[in-house]
């Protein structure tokens, strides 16, 4: 099974979840609501074959949803405990999100992600530079991996004790790197064409599908029923 | 005469290598912010601290951010793409007002020490550190109704405060204040930073 | 004048506040279809050269600049940039800044999409190019799994997407080794055919042998030479060699597989042993405690030493293909991959895990990652348990760093970054040094130089291991060779059995 949605519906649902999650769930029925728009991303991650995510997402939901519904409700006066019941408060109020943002970042490529905002009528700049934030998060990692093998080399991981020096050994290769690979970049790209007059095309074709629709509609009833049910009955 | 003329144009509008510049330092600002946040899991404190832990640890990209910076725009844009990546994060989108507010605000303070004067510098990193905030609202949005809730479900009041005494919409104000303090006082460690390593190695 | 497409007349040039990179009245006229060969030592003005073509001096490395350069017609002064894009194309050195995708297929479709080319066009060319690379199973890939090679393949392949007239490559096979470097020769010998003009500034001459029209020689901002594709073929070892650059023919015994695997006789006491090098890249799940990997699990391994002598006092060098586990070898034995259980074994002595990085230093491809301080003194101090400046300024003196003792380190060139992590490595007292290619994308005096300098550390007492690609290192400092095939010894011996054989 392979559904692949409209980067724009994936920010629809976004949207939605985030908006659910700040408001809190009194009833049943509005748990359920939550609870159904949660899994759509865990189904969907399921589709993507990302079977270990969605079971750890999957789980540590479960046992929030199940800690605090269960075990917690009476006074819990502990440290360990009101620890405990503050994670899970947390867990289950903001994971929905987090699922959902971990599914469209692991199935959103990036000139997919482009496109749409260019779509969406955001301006160039923005677009390029949201492009850049998302190819640099890879090199930020292998740049700050091998930094790190130097580090453990010369046994200074710790910043021989110093916090301040613990942080100035990473930053400043770091960014010594990445402001040298900014300006390569800048010029391959500039040779490229970007940044000229004409207006840039996309080979990613954006289309809503019958998926698409399905969930734009199925997300809107539920913010909808969220609201109706919370503020209006 | 017209030579000119096309010269100062030239330089007022945003090219690519500007763009590509605030794409790294924000993907860079970010990973900080990252690595700040999983302290949160610690304890809630931590979520507090972040207004500290953010402006001082992203101090010398910022500052080294500040030296590329020269035209009106670029300030502005990582913030714009700072609301986006929370929203796409599950951050929400409450702080995105905030963020995108606070950027554009830093950016014409830095304009009007024309990206040169120092003084101006420490103000703007200040004032755009209040993107940190947006990390704390869907928590302070939700905290009244979410303490009530837990109250009701019978969680003990003492608990409830214990979580929420550091980050509620009272304490926001203070949080806010923080940040700024922060922001001020980590341009001045950014700059020093900046011109132990970069400005001695010939880069900016 | 139809003919022609390159135009340089007269061109002099310094970048913006530095005295480096000057061109003097530099003229160069390419005719339609022509392969040219810029060679010369580093800092001689190649790069300036490819730089002029492309539009990026002026535009985007401002500086002086005087004369005209008219390319296809387009006065490069007078042209936008982007207007550029689809007339000249160019292969820059560094495989992983080049990029600005993550993905294969969209860095081969990103120039066409900055044009504005239709969709059904820009798809079209994509599957044209990829039939005529032959990279149909690169595709679909992120960009950071691939190898130097890979990455030059689709960095090739972008380009030819927007079909440009020239193709510029700026030193492409720095980062290569042997197969990814011939690969490279039959795309350029591809353009060729198709009518390309091709301009290429590279130190490897080996795989241009033939393909030039026409090569020229650079010092110091000015032509020094120049000669038909042919006659510098013909030319002989010795007059390339006092040119100052690499030579023309790489018939390496080292890099062929044999089969005979001649250990050489080492006795116990001068040797460093280590046994037990075994390492996989593949995820192994447990539960609390890793299992140790051991021979018996050669068919998942990724390096596979269970026991190798190394000479003291020698320079021991490492070939092998890419990806065929060099790298790894030197991770494993430095201590940086946890999960390697390798021992060290030396003077009676065991170094296992951590403490394996007390007893090795590796010069890492990159040497900025190793650079953390604010001066090449603090630099060094830092590696020293007990901070001894006199020490400190002796080893500095010994590398020829002294003068620079108070800089940046990052202000230094790449030799001078090279030698500070050097210092470095003798002040922390390791003995056994590990090189990882330091001599890629050197001219020949560089890579003299780093020779010279690995035999002086082993004749200092230490061991030195290095992994290169390049044959004439090889010949110059290396006492022994070790080959390493799919995480295996391939052969290990003495050099000079090599050069009989």
């Amino acid at each position: 099974m392979n559904i692949r949605l409209d980067p724009r519906t994936k920010l629809y649902m976004i949207l939605v979840v985030s908006a659910v999650v700040m408001m809190s769930a009194t009833t049943p029925l509005l748990w359920s609501v939550r609870i159904i728009i949660t899994l759509v991303p865990i189904v969907l991650l399921i589709a993507e074959k990302r079977y270990a995510s969605t079971f750890r997402f999957f789980a540590l939901y479960i046992t929030a949803l199940v800690l605090t519904f269960c075990f917690l409700s009476e006074e819990s006066t502990g440290i360990i405990q009101s620890l405990l019941t503050g994670y899970c408060g947390i867990i289950a109020q903001f994971l929905p999100a987090m699922i959902t943002a971990w599914y469209v970042i692991r199935t959103t490529k990036i000139d997919e992600f482009v496109s749409a905002m260019q779509k969406m009528h955001i301006p160039d700049g923005i677009t390029i530079s949201l492009a850049v934030v998302m190819r640099f998060f890879p090199t930020i990692k292998e740049e700050y991996c091998s930094i790190r093998d130097a580090m453990k080399m010369r046994g200074i991981t710790l910043g021989g004790g110093s916090i301040v020096k613990m942080i100035e050994y990473r930053m400043i290769p770091l960014l010594f790197s990445c402001v040298s690979i900014g300006d390569e970049l800048s010029a391959a790209a500039i040779t490229k064409g970007l940044g000229g007059k004409v207006k840039r095309t996309s080979v990613a074709v954006l289309k809503l599908s019958a998926a698409d629709i399905m969930l734009l509609s199925g997300f809107t009833a539920a913010a909808a029923v969220f609201v109706i049910f919370k503020y209006f009955i | 005469m017209a030579d000119k003329k096309e010269h100062t144009i030239e330089k007022k509008k945003l090219g690519v290598r500007d763009f590509i510049t605030v794409g790294i330092f924000t993907a860079i600002l970010f990973v900080v912010e990252f690595a700040c946040a999983l302290l949160g899991y610690l304890h809630p404190i931590m979520v507090a601290a972040l207004s500290v832990l953010i402006p001082i640890v992203g101090c010398i990209p910022m500052m080294l951010f500040y030296t590329k910076v020269e035209k009106f725009g670029m300030i502005t844009i990582m913030s714009i793409l700072m609301a986006i990546i929370l929203f796409v994060t599950g951050m929400g989108y409450l702080g995105a007002p905030i963020t995108i507010i606070s950027g554009v605000v830093a950016d014409l303070i830095a304009k009007s020490g024309g990206y040169k004067s120092f003084k101006k510098t420490i103000l703007s990193n200040g004032i755009f550190s209040f993107w940190i905030c947006s990390n704390y609202f869907p928590v302070v949005v939700t905290a009244d109704s979410y303490r009530k809730d837990l109250i009701d479900a019978g969680y003990s009041a003492e608990y409830c405060d214990s979580l929420f005494a550091f980050v509620n919409y009272k304490t926001i104000a203070v949080l806010f204040i923080v940040c700024l303090a922060c922001g001020c006082l980590g341009a001045l460690i950014g700059k020093a930073a900046v011109k132990k390593h970069f400005e001695k190695a010939g880069i900016v | 004048m139809m003919n022609s497409m390159i135009e340089i007349n007269n061109v002099s040039f310094r970048y913006k506040g530095s005295d480096e990179g000057l061109l003097q009245d530099f003229s160069l006229s390419v005719k339609k279809g022509e392969v040219i060969l810029l060679c010369g030592a580093s800092g001689s003005g190649k790069t300036t050269v490819i730089r002029l073509i492309n539009g990026l001096i002026p535009h985007y490395y401002p500086g002086e600049l005087e004369g005209d350069i008219h390319v296809a017609g387009h006065d490069i002064k007078e042209t936008e940039l982007y207007e550029l894009a689809g007339v000249v194309g160019t292969v820059f050195q560094n495989p992983r800044s080049q990029f600005f995708s993550v993905d294969t297929d969209g860095e081969i479709v990103f120039g066409p999409e900055n044009i504005g080319l239709a969709p059904d066009e820009i798809i079209r060319r994509k599957q044209e190019v990829v039939e005529e690379m032959n990279i149909e199973t690169l595709l679909g890939k992120s960009l950071f799994e691939l190898s130097g090679g890979e990455k030059q393949k689709i960095a090739c392949a972008s380009v030819s997407a927007l079909l440009p007239d020239i193709i510029l490559l700026d030193e492409p096979s720095a980062n290569l080794d042997q197969t990814a470097t011939a690969d490279l020769r039959k795309t350029i010998i591809k353009w060729k055919k198709q009518g390309k003009t091709i301009i290429i500034s590279e130190h490897r001459l080996w795989y241009l042998r033939d393909i030039a029209n026409r090569v020229i020689c650079m010092e110091n901002g000015k032509i020094k030479n120049e000669w038909k594709g042919k006659a510098f073929s013909g030319l002989r070892a010795e007059s390339i060699r006092n040119l100052r650059l690499r030579p023309l023919t790489v018939d390496n015994p080292f890099f062929e597989r044999t089969n005979e695997l001649t250990v050489p006789d080492i006795p116990d006491e001068d040797a460093i042993i280590l046994e037990n090098f075994f390492f996989t890249y593949r995820h192994i799940p447990y539960l609390f405690f890793r299992k140790k990997l051991t021979q018996a699990d050669s068919d998942i391994l990724s390096l596979n030493i269970p026991r190798l002598k190394l000479p003291k006092g020698c320079v021991i060098g490492i070939v092998g293909r890419n990806g065929t586990g060099k790298s790894t070898f030197l991770r494993c034995i430095c201590g940086l991959e946890k999960t390697c259980p390798g021992v060290i074994i030396s003077d009676g002595k065991a170094y296992k895990g951590k403490s394996r990085t007390d007893y090795c230093y590796m010069v890492m491809q990159d040497v900025n990652h190793q650079l953390f301080t604010d001066s090449v003194m603090s630099e060094v101090l830092l590696s020293m348990k007990e901070k001894d400046e006199q020490a400190c300024e002796d080893i500095l003196e010994k590398l020829g760093l002294f003068p620079f003792k108070d800089k940046h380190p990052m202000a230094l060139s790449g030799g001078q970054k090279q030698r500070v992590a050097i210092a470095s490595a003798v002040a922390a007292g390791a003995k056994l040094l590990l090189f990882d290619e330091p001599t890629s994308g050197l001219d020949l005096s560089h890579m003299e130089k780093v020779g010279q300098l690995l035999t002086d550390l082993s004749k200092t007492g230490s061991t030195v291991l290095v992994s290169t690609h390049d044959p004439e290192l090889i010949e110059q400092c290396c006492d022994y060779i070790l080959c390493i095939d799919k995480g295996q010894v391939g052969y290990y011996r003495v050099k000079e059995f090599c050069m009989c054989r």
